[in-house]
């Protein structure tokens, strides 16, 4: 067999066309994945797109008919056909108020556990164990709500709230009514264990990302483990913790079928935590296939509009905080 | 061009090697580059020739990678790189818009510093490079594997084990199989980016075999940060030094007696 | 001396603050798979997965909700990985340092953790409002719109972590762009790309809200996507709310079987990841 590469490196003319009808097909195909890719990634922006349109569009009626007054109003009667969104909407934000004032410490002090104290042997099991509270199906977390956690809460927890708080003139109205498991607090404790683990994931990356050299110079000092969190450590890790509260945040105020099956669904504001509500998302998950009527369905899609723009401004404003902590870390 | 340029250009002119008889194969003239705005290299002229190794040396950060890697295009992959002049192979200016790339870097063929070797078989290594262009029966495809890796000096290792993975090989292995991909392509220059910095000094010593057999066959330019490599290996040598050709000549006269202060500086270890 | 008692004081607190807060966080995560396991293990049979969902007083099994999920959660994935692929490809190859992809990349971090029920609004308004029926197909889909983000997450960052010398090697044998994409640069990234699908079809064989108005549920066994189709995770948002005691039951058995699958594809996902680290 004559071999070409024993005679010298240049290869004769023949050879050469025979390339370069290869590499035009090359081209050819080089041109198509390309447009194929660009086309996929516009095609991410288009899902975005559509639903922001289709939101807007499906809202169109109940807008027109309600206006502003919709966020305001609590009377929400399918018969009549009065919608208000201010029921919901104050579910949103007081249950996710709650989860956040639970998980936010609880998953600081885990991740601190996690990143200072914790034997090297122990710390993948338990990081491990985090996952897993946060790879669990909300609809478990719901189910679980109103069979074990709520019946618990009905029988010790909330008696003993408002035998304790009831007589306190302020925050007794906060834990006022009768005890019925369910209810805007339950809720609210179940979204803290659900964004627990987010939280602790985050501000556990965040603190593993601070340089050793800065904790090793406070330790040096002579500082206690605590001093070197408290004042070295969350202050270099803080805009990269608050960004992954902020991803807790919209998470909880997304988050359907966990609240859905222990909120009571009550179109009300009342004082007390205690007390059955309803938030954005479970409003729609029960009535949404019920709704008779247009107005009703666009009065249900409004409600998603405006769950939707919440949740787009905190993420957003999580994604530029993550970000300031990429560029800082100088990635 | 202002005064000190023209005494630069002269100056290595009055040095450059006798190359009557010698078929130029790259000639590069008037080389600009940029990383943005920021010049990083500075009118370079020199030529390439068939059946010779030109060694690039020179101090950390004076070009001479950069350099090589305008040679096959290889800047056109980031943004904010660009080179200004004129480089010729085989008379054609590889630096227009119009060179199809991917026909370059066939003919022009590059190692690397660190040995990259496919996430694929020995085998697969070599033979995809080679099936991109031919369609070969089984029988002449691993004829052609074999003697790509009886080239670079690696069959007799690893004929047994072609189908193991490439990452399983040693460093020196590596970047041995890095060189008979690179061959099994049938380039006509091979350029050489400081090939055996990350390999032991057995590893470093084949490698060297290796380019004194391959430089009957293909135009080699090498880049190294070591010196006496430069003086073991090639047959002219290009003294760099921020950007600028400050020296170029025949190796044994370069090494014995330099032309310049810098390069004398350089060679006798004065800085770098 | 005082300064130091106090400040040691408030350390022990801290420290035993974290560690209680650890035990609170475990102490959830043993609550809450233990009671799935003792109320769900209980109905586990092989009937559940012959026989189909019972009317209230009878016995029955899960089998149509589960063939629905195994069949929406196999489109869903069809759909949404070669788009979520490409997608991911275009902004860690071809488009890395241009304007479109940082665009892409934030508006696909908000799609990651948008409201999963304001997706099933946007497929009904699409789709079942259009097509004036509930559909399997429509609950595909918005299931592949959760699919999507998720890959083209892990695709680009795993396209990413492939080094760029790999890259100029395959060049430098003049390998074309989509070549040296696909044949070498998703070679390495193999792993890692198969992990991001595994984490996708873990997170939608969970959800519920965007199936709720888009394939809705169905008592009896269709092969028809045209028309609604049942769902192990509606139909146990069904019989847990409902008055029965054998819809509870099997209500917490299916509970059981989303959460082991759950778990068992996050536990393969790792094992790939861990292989990977190691080769």
């Amino acid at each position: 067999m004559v071999d070409v590469a024993l005679q010298g490196g240049t290869l004769g003319a023949g050879v050469s066309v025979d390339r370069s009808k290869v590499l035009q097909s090359f081209r050819l195909s080089d041109a198509v994945f390309r447009h194929l890719t660009r086309a996929a990634a516009i095609a991410v922006l288009v899902i975005l797109g559509g639903i922001i349109v289709s939101l807007v569009q499906g809202s169109l009626p109940a807008m027109q008919k309600f206006g502003v007054g919709f966020l305001v109003t609590e009377s929400w009667n399918p018969v009549t056909e009065k919608f208000g969104a201010i029921a919901p909407v104050y579910g949103t934000i007081v249950t996710s108020l709650i989860a956040m004032l639970i998980a936010v410490p609880v998953g600081l002090f885990i991740a601190v556990f996690l990143t200072e104290l914790c034997p090297m042997w122990l710390r993948r099991p338990i990081g491990i164990a985090i996952e897993l509270l946060a790879g669990i199906p909300s609809i478990i977390y719901g189910i679980w709500g109103l069979f074990v956690f709520a019946p618990f809460l009905q029988q010790y927890v909330q008696p003993f709230l408002i035998g304790t708080f009831g007589e306190i003139p302020l925050l007794g109205g906060l834990f006022a009514g009768p005890p019925y498991g369910i209810g805007i607090l339950t809720a609210g404790l179940i979204l803290a264990i659900m964004v627990l683990p987010f939280v602790t994931s985050i501000s556990r990356d965040v603190f593993e990302a601070v340089p050793a050299v800065l904790k090793e110079a406070s330790y040096g000092l002579g500082c206690t483990t605590w001093e070197v969190m408290r004042y070295v450590v969350l202050p270099y890790a803080r805009v990269g913790v608050i960004g992954g509260v902020m991803l807790g945040l919209g998470r909880a105020l997304g988050e359907t079928m966990a609240v859905t099956f222990v909120i009571g669904n009550a179109h009300r504001i009342s004082g007390s935590i205690l007390a059955p509500g309803t938030t954005i998302s479970a409003t729609i998950a029960n009535e949404f296939t019920e709704a008779v009527g247009d107005l009703y369905t666009s009065a249900l899609i409004s409600l998603g509009l405006i769950l939707f723009v919440i949740t787009f401004i905190v993420l957003a404003l999580a994604r530029y905080m993550l970000m300031r902590v990429e560029q800082r870390l100088g990635k | 061009m202002n005064v000190a340029s023209v005494s630069v250009v002269s100056s290595v002119r009055a040095t450059a090697p006798d190359t009557h008889g010698l078929t130029e194969k790259i000639s590069i003239r008037n080389l600009d580059f940029f990383y943005g705005d920021t010049r990083a290299l500075k009118s370079i002229n020199v030529s390439l020739y068939q059946g010779k190794v030109t060694a690039f040396i020179g101090p950390s950060g004076c070009g001479k990678s950069t350099l090589l890697r305008i040679l096959n295009r290889m800047y056109d992959l980031y943004p904010n790189q660009r080179a200004t002049g004129e480089v010729r192979f085989d008379g054609q200016d590889i630096l227009s818009p119009s060179q199809d790339l991917n026909l370059l870097r066939a003919r022009i063929g590059m190692v690397f510093q660190k040995p990259t070797p496919f996430p694929m078989t020995i085998f697969e290594n070599i033979a995809f490079g080679i099936r991109l262009y031919e369609r070969l029966p089984k029988s002449e495809l691993e004829g052609r594997v074999q003697h790509a890796l009886q080239r670079a000096a690696l069959w007799d290792e690893v004929k047994d084990k072609l189908n193991t993975n490439g990452l399983s090989l040693s460093g020196g292995q590596q970047q041995r199989l890095c060189i008979a991909r690179t061959v099994a392509v049938r380039p006509e220059v091979i350029l050489f980016d400081e090939p055996c910095s990350a390999l032991d000094p057995i590893s470093t010593a084949k490698i060297e075999e290796l380019i004194d057999e391959l430089k009957n066959d293909y135009t080699i330019a090498i880049v190294t940060h070591n010196m006496q490599q430069a003086a073991r290996v090639s047959d002219y040598t290009v003294f760099m030094y921020l950007g600028e050709m400050v020296e170029y000549g025949d190796t044994t006269r370069m090494f014995t007696t330099p032309n310049d202060r810098r390069t004398q500086d350089y060679i006798t270890g004065r800085f770098g | 001396m005082a300064l130091y008692d106090t400040r040691r004081r408030r350390n022990n607190i801290a420290i035993g603050l974290s560690v209680g807060a650890t035990l609170f966080g475990l102490l959830w995560l043993v609550l809450i798979l233990g009671v799935l396991l003792w109320k769900g293990l209980s109905g586990l049979s092989f009937a559940v997965f012959t026989q189909m969902t019972p009317p209230p007083g009878s016995a029955g099994g899960l089998l149509n909700p589960i063939a629905g999920s195994l069949v929406l959660t196999f489109i869903a994935v069809l759909i949404g990985t070669p788009l979520g692929i490409l997608a991911g490809t275009y902004m860690a190859e071809y488009g890395r340092y241009d304007k479109l992809s940082s665009v892409v990349r934030f508006v696909n971090d908000i799609l990651l953790s948008a409201p999963s029920i304001v997706i099933g609004l946007f497929v009904y308004e699409v789709m079942v409002a259009r097509m004036g029926h509930f559909s399997g197909w429509a609950g595909a889909v918005s299931l592949a719109v959760i699919v999507v983000p998720v890959v083209v997450r892990t695709t680009e960052d795993m396209l990413t972590l492939v080094p760029d010398t790999l890259r100029e090697a395959a060049a430098s044998i003049g390998l074309p762009r989509a070549y040296m994409i696909t044949r070498v640069a998703y070679r390495a990234a193999s792993a890692g790309m198969v992990t991001g699908v595994l984490l996708a079809v873990a997170r939608i064989s969970g959800e519920t809200a965007p199936l709720l108005f888009t394939a809705l549920n169905n008592q009896f066994w269709s092969t028809n996507l045209n028309e609604p189709v049942s769902t192990l995770p509606v139909v146990i948002f069904q019989f847990a709310l409902s008055p029965y005691k054998d819809w509870q039951n099997l209500a917490w058995t299916g509970a059981l079987i989303i959460t082991l699958a759950v778990l068992a594809l996050s536990v393969l996902a790792r094992v790939l990841t861990s292989q990977r680290k190691s080769s």
